[in-house]
């Protein structure tokens, strides 16, 4: 079946790959790129454990085909960070215990950080519905929303990139 | 996923002469948010998917001459609560834009691709139909214009001819004294589909209505206008009892879906509750 070549931008970085047309993004970015980072969770749209930036804002990479990231600029959780310092929304969720047994949370921190570029200064129920496509089985939700609006505190006092 | 070809045409005309040449076997991707799900879910398994994706000219709100809303099939629901556009003068579209599915499926998912892909339970469809919109359909052999009403069809089916693709949603100007509201019922917080919808777009002076659309969404196959209740709230002032009334109207009116979901009884309840609730808000009456 039909292979196509596509270039993105993946973590600030030019990437060239050929991909069958049924590879999903998740995938991609999890078996070719070896970027497991990103989660494979409920795989049907429902978790939110493998979302991703395109183009800045959060998407579902396992509702999304690799061929449907040509010429975007991808962001997974790896990239977040500038070498050794992480990003804002990582280290509050760090510093909130934003997370349990973890799975969810590169999920949840890339939500986070699409929510915030939209709205840097959000209400706690815009946080709840910015992160409404995004389970924590652990059911943590309590520390993940402190975790956010903890970085829009920190984002105010020090702006980042991402 | 199973295998497929991922074909990607340059323009309408292009991808049309493919849809008709591939016929049942080929689905066209937009966003993908939803083909991708059925997909994946083996409920769908389509040989070869045509992309519309980088299609020039499918983007892009803006107001004509006459005053009309223009929004490009390939705006996101994210673009659709973005736009200032909508904020300023259809505000109950870009509200119920905000609230779609998710954040994630908000920014991938077309309003072209909702409309075309005709799920019951999702919010486009009932409140497009309120604000009396029309669908632009293109193809190789041109362009036709189609009224929403006319353009939904059943549960999960459409008018779409073989050969055409949406382009566009029009939606005529406002009066200066309409407001509309779109309201729904999730059975839960974290369920993303709603059970019942209800679309409202009165002209009114305080609580005189002069003019009423009624559409009721996701309790029933496809979005419905509930003429009866809407003659009998024009030219009436609106009391609470006025709008229970009414609500009763519509709930009466409705032949609600009757499946795992929700059944009959239950989705006629939820469409009468949120009625009433939505007629006494657009009417800043007291809440029961």
């Amino acid at each position: 079946m039909s292979t196509h070549t596509l270039t993105l931008t993946l973590n600030g970085e030019a990437v060239e790959a050929s991909v069958p047309a049924r590879r999903l993004l998740a995938d991609f970015l999890r078996d070719d790129l070896g970027l497991s980072g990103t989660k494979r969770g409920c795989e049907t749209g429902i978790c939110g454990a493998c979302s991703v930036l395109m183009d800045g804002r959060v998407v579902k990479s396992c509702l999304s085909l690799a061929v449907q990231a040509r010429g975007r600029a991808i962001t997974t959780i790896e990239g977040l960070s500038q070498g050794e310092t992480l990003h804002p929304v990582q280290e509050s969720f760090m510093q909130c215990g934003g997370l349990q047994c973890g799975y969810c949370t590169p999920g949840m921190v890339i939500a986070s950080c699409s929510l915030l570029k939209d709205n840097p200064h959000p209400t706690v129920d815009e946080v709840r519905h910015g992160l409404g496509g995004n389970l924590c089985r652990c059911t943590g939700y309590a520390q993940i929303i402190e975790s956010v609006l903890h970085a829009a505190e920190m984002t105010a006092e020090k702006p980042h990139g991402n | 996923m199973q295998n497929f070809e991922f074909l990607e045409p340059a323009t309408v005309a292009e991808a049309s002469r493919m849809l008709v040449d591939l016929g049942e076997d080929c689905r066209v991707i937009a966003g993908g948010t939803a083909l991708l799900l059925a997909m994946r879910q083996r409920m769908l398994t389509p040989s070869h998917l045509v992309s519309v994706g980088h299609l020039a000219g499918l983007r892009g709100i803006s107001v004509d001459a006459q005053g009309w809303l223009n929004i490009g099939a390939l705006s996101t629901h994210a673009d659709v609560a973005a736009s200032p556009l909508i904020r300023a003068q259809w505000p109950m579209l870009a509200s119920m834009a905000a609230r779609v599915a998710n954040p994630q499926v908000r920014h991938q998912g077309t309003i072209g691709g909702n409309l075309c892909y005709a799920d019951p339970a999702t919010d486009p469809p009932c409140c497009l139909l309120a604000l009396d919109a029309w669908v632009v359909l293109g193809s190789a052999r041109g362009e036709r214009l189609l009224p929403l009403a006319d353009f939904l069809v059943d549960y999960y089916t459409t008018a779409l001819e073989a050969h055409e693709l949406l382009t566009a949603i029009r939606v005529p100007p406002l009066a200066a004294d309409a407001q509309g509201l779109y309201t729904r019922h999730l059975r839960t917080a974290a369920e993303h589909r709603p059970l019942a919808s209800v679309a409202l777009l009165v002209r009114r002076r305080g609580t005189a209505c002069s003019e009423a659309r009624i559409a009721i969404g996701a309790s029933t196959p496809i979005p419905t206008r509930i003429p009866r209740a809407e003659a009998f709230l024009a030219g009436r002032t609106v009391t609470p009892a006025v709008a229970d009334q009414a609500a009763a109207i519509v709930a009466a009116d409705i032949t609600p879906m009757d499946d795992a979901r929700g059944d009959a009884q239950y989705r006629r309840h939820s469409v009468h509750v949120v009625a009433r609730r939505s007629l006494l808000l657009l009417f800043g009456l007291p809440q029961e």
